[in-house]
Parts: C-alpha cells; structure tokens; sequence
C-alpha cells in the first residue's frame, strides 16, 4: 500500500460538482464517477455532492438549477487538460475563468483529476496489487492511453507518469502504449523486454475503450465483449499469451482513492487562489 | 443557501402534487413511498434501497441515458426517510428537475432557441448548425414525443420565429400532466435542447449530406 496524504477541511456552505464525461451507450463511463460522490458525501466534507455529465443527466447546463448553495467547486473527473476541461466544459458553466461570479453565486473551477501529481502513486499502486509476488524488476508496465484525440493531452499526461514511474526504478521497464498512436498496445509483446507485462490503462472509467477495445487489442479477448455491467463474470489475470504473462488491471478511474484526488484539486484550488 | 429544493418540494407536496414523471409519491407519516404510477394499488411489489439501480436500466436490462424516457421499470416500491432522503431520490430519477422548477417559479429560469444550443457547439457537433428548421423540427416530433420519447415539457422554440409544430400544445404547457390523464404532478422543465438531440442533430445532418 503506498501511502497517501488526505486533505482534511470541511465546507457544509459549499457544493462540490464532479463533471464526468457520461456515455449513452453504457452505465459504465458515469459509474466511477457516481462512486467518487457517493464516497465524498458520505465522508460530509461538503454542504452537496453532484455528478454532472457531457453525456448523460444531469447535464453540465443544470448544475445552476441543481445546486443549493452559492459556493460551488468544480471538479473534472478526466484524465487530463484537453478539449473538454478546457473548451466544453467552461463553456456548457458559462465559466469566465477560475473563478465566476453570477447571480449572486460563486463557481470555482478545478483541475482535472489526472494532472493531480498524486496521479503517479496511485498507478503504481494498481500495478504492484494487480500482480501479486511477481517480481517488478522482471515486470514491463504499460501505461495505456487513447492517442490521437484532437486538443487533447491525455498522451503528455501517460508520457509524464511513465517517466515519474520509472524514475522510481521499481519496475524493470515502464512504456507509454497508445490505442490508436505509435507505439501501439496492440504490440505490447514486441515493446516488451521483461517476461511477466502489467498493462494499466490510463482512462476515467472501464467503459468501450478500456473493457472491450484494449482486451482485443491486447489479444486477451478474439471480439469485444459485452460491456463490463453486463457481464457477470470479470476477467481473472494473469493471461499466458505470446510467451509473457500478462496482468490486466482496470483503469485508474476506478480506483477508490478518486475520491481523495478529487478533494485534493478542491483543496489546491483554495491555497492557489487564495480563497478557502 | 438561497434555494431550498427540499423545502420547496415539501410546499408541493401540500399543495397535494403527488406524482412526478412515471414515479406516484406516497407521503407515509414522516416517510415516503415511491412506486411507478402504474403499480399503484399492487401489493405485490419488491422492496428496494437504491435509487440508482432502479434508475439506470429498463425493464429488459436497456441502459436509460434519457432519464425522463417513459421506460422506467416497474414492480419495485421504494421508501424514502424524510423529504431530505426524497430530494435525493428524485434528483436520481429525475436528475435536477426539482430544482429547474424552483428557478422557474422564482423567475430564474431562461429558455434557450434550438438555434442558440447548436450555435455554440464545437468540434464533432459544430455541424449540427447545418440542420434546417424543418428537419429539426421532425427530429424534435421523433425523438421528444411524450409517448415513447421523452416526459419533458418543451419551454424552448426552434428560433425566435419559428416553433416546434411536431408536437400537440400540452406537450408545451406546464401545467398538462406528463404522462397524460396522471394525478397532478410536478413538471419536468425542459428550458434548453440535450445533448441527445444535439447527437441526434448531428446524425440528421450527415444522413443529409451522404
């Protein structure tokens, strides 16, 4: 277990909105994103906890009806500054910087999830649970991003974790793989040195990308599956395939301690504005 | 904080509103039930605690993105502690709609032209600007028809002189219940185009131009 810092304060005169981008194929894209909430609520640091969407409801357009109190922070549940942390989003909150007045309200604009520095711990976190006993320094890490999305920098975000995570020598190889970008992940066993391969995907959720692109890619699965809330059985690692072994973790999303990143951001937001 | 939803949606209920969307409202002492309007009158139904499950899919396991679609499940009751714990609820079956009626009676809420809404988009949906007001309001008649489509009360126009034509007149008016012949029930707004209908916009246009 890495050990990781909470940010502690309590604002019951505020409300936290968590944007996530939402799908309407599958419940799974938004179901991280509710779970992070849902955790932060219960802990009662804020006044109101909401989830907003891109792609579901509510929408980014209702959190001014939505909400109660005047303080709002926004929190991006994405993986890093790009097209929507950047132009959807401050457009959709009518948002005038990092800060916005109206009527008579307050909405105070975070970064996104995935720029948080904590990013890195929380990976390797996931990698070294997803392979128990098997040794990180006979052990490639893949971390996989999307590539290729016009604006956005989610392959500078995986480019600069890669390079944090190696830099802590505790894996005998750590890559960047992208779905649909050179290097591609679907070559994992060329890229790969070591005999036993950790593939962590670097997305919010385990929606179309994660769950059902990158296991075909991987080789693990022949055709996408079903979406993971429609499946009953999960998929049990490690894999044995093209002479590796071969661990399948989900996406960082996922994890748990989301809820503590988001907090974070809310807490950054404060001691570099100055407000509180 | 200058909107309490929760207050507000306990005055609605005095004024003996009892239904909001497919969902029948059952004030039980300090508690509620809830139950779909149309199981009303069943003792047969299973108890359950989360909102959201009950929420996210339909009846044959098909994911619900439009949560105002007239597909919600039925056979289940859900009792809730206090209007607090109904707010909650509502705000899962019914995201943000008790609160877009509170700004609509405090004068708060605006309606936005179709037009302004696909104006403003950018990148895969900038060409949605392309779509003409006859083919919008088709797509409209489709996709947000009560039956079948969607429960919302329609409060936006095509463009400032143009109406949506696809549609009856309640489908417009806020005090005509949704779903027709209801009990009186507590409106869902609809102050601005969703995104399904901007995706929707999108598929039209390029459907026109192929």
């Amino acid at each position: 277990m890495v050990g990781l810092k909470n940010a502690t304060f309590s604002k019951p005169d505020s409300a936290l909105v968590i944007v996530g981008h939402g799908s309407t194929v599958n419940p799974d894209s938004s179901a991280p994103t509710f779970s992070h909430a849902d955790e932060i609520s219960r802990r009662g640091v804020f006044g109101e906890v909401h989830s907003v969407f891109w792609k579901e409801e509510p929408s980014l357009r209702q959190v001014m009806h939505l909400v109660e109190r005047d303080e709002i922070y926004v929190v991006p549940n994405f993986i890093s500054e790009g097209y929507f942390t950047r132009t959807v989003i401050p457009r959709e909150l009518e948002l005038s910087g990092a800060e916005t007045q109206r009527a008579g309200r307050t909405i105070r604009y975070c970064e996104p999830v995935g720029s948080h520095p904590r990013m890195t711990e929380l990976l390797l976190k996931r990698a070294l649970e997803i392979a128990p006993g098997v040794p990180p320094h006979e052990t490639t890490l893949f971390i996989v991003g999307h590539g290729t999305d016009l604006n956005d920098n989610s392959a500078v975000a995986a480019k600069r974790e890669v390079q944090a995570i190696a830099e802590r020598g505790i894996f005998g190889e750590v890559l960047n793989a992208y779905m649909e970008e050179e290097p591609l992940i679907s070559r994992w066993d060329e890229l790969a040195s070591q005999p036993n391969v950790i593939v962590v995907p670097f997305f919010i959720a385990d929606g179309l990308h994660s769950y059902q692109d990158i296991p075909v890619l991987l080789g693990i699965e022949s055709e996408p599956t079903a979406a993971a809330s429609q499946r009953d059985v999960f998929r049990h690692n490690p894999h044995q395939l093209r002479g590796r072994t071969l661990f399948y973790a989900s996406s960082i999303g996922t994890e748990p301690l989301f809820a503590d990143v988001i907090l974070d951001q809310v807490a950054e937001f404060d001691r570099a504005n100055g407000t509180r | 904080m200058s909107r309490d939803i929760s207050q507000a949606l306990a005055r609605w209920l005095d004024d003996d509103f009892r239904q909001i969307g497919e969902i029948a409202i059952e004030p039980q002492g300090e508690n509620f039930e809830l139950r779909h309007y149309r199981d009303v009158g069943r003792d047969d139904l299973k108890t359950h605690t989360d909102a959201r499950a009950l929420a996210t899919c339909d009846d044959a396991g098909n994911f619900r993105p439009l949560k105002s679609a007239p597909t919600l499940r039925r056979g289940w009751s859900l009792v809730l502690a206090g209007i607090g714990e109904l707010h909650s609820a509502l705000d899962v079956f019914y995201p943000a709609m008790l609160g877009t009626l509170l700004s609509h009676e405090r004068g708060e809420l605006f309606s936005i032209l179709l037009r302004e809404t696909l104006a403003r988009q950018s990148g895969m949906y900038a060409v949605t600007k392309k779509i003409t007001d006859e083919q919008a309001d088709a797509m409209i008649g489709d996709l947000c028809k009560s039956d079948g489509g969607c429960l919302k009360t329609i409060l936006w126009r095509i463009a400032p002189d143009r109406a949506v034509t696809s549609l009856p007149p309640e489908k417009f008016d806020p005090t005509a219940t949704q779903p027709p012949g209801a009990a009186r029930t507590i409106p869902l707004l609809c102050s601005e185009a969703c995104n399904l209908l901007v995706a929707k916009a999108r598929e039209v246009v390029k459907r026109a131009q192929a």
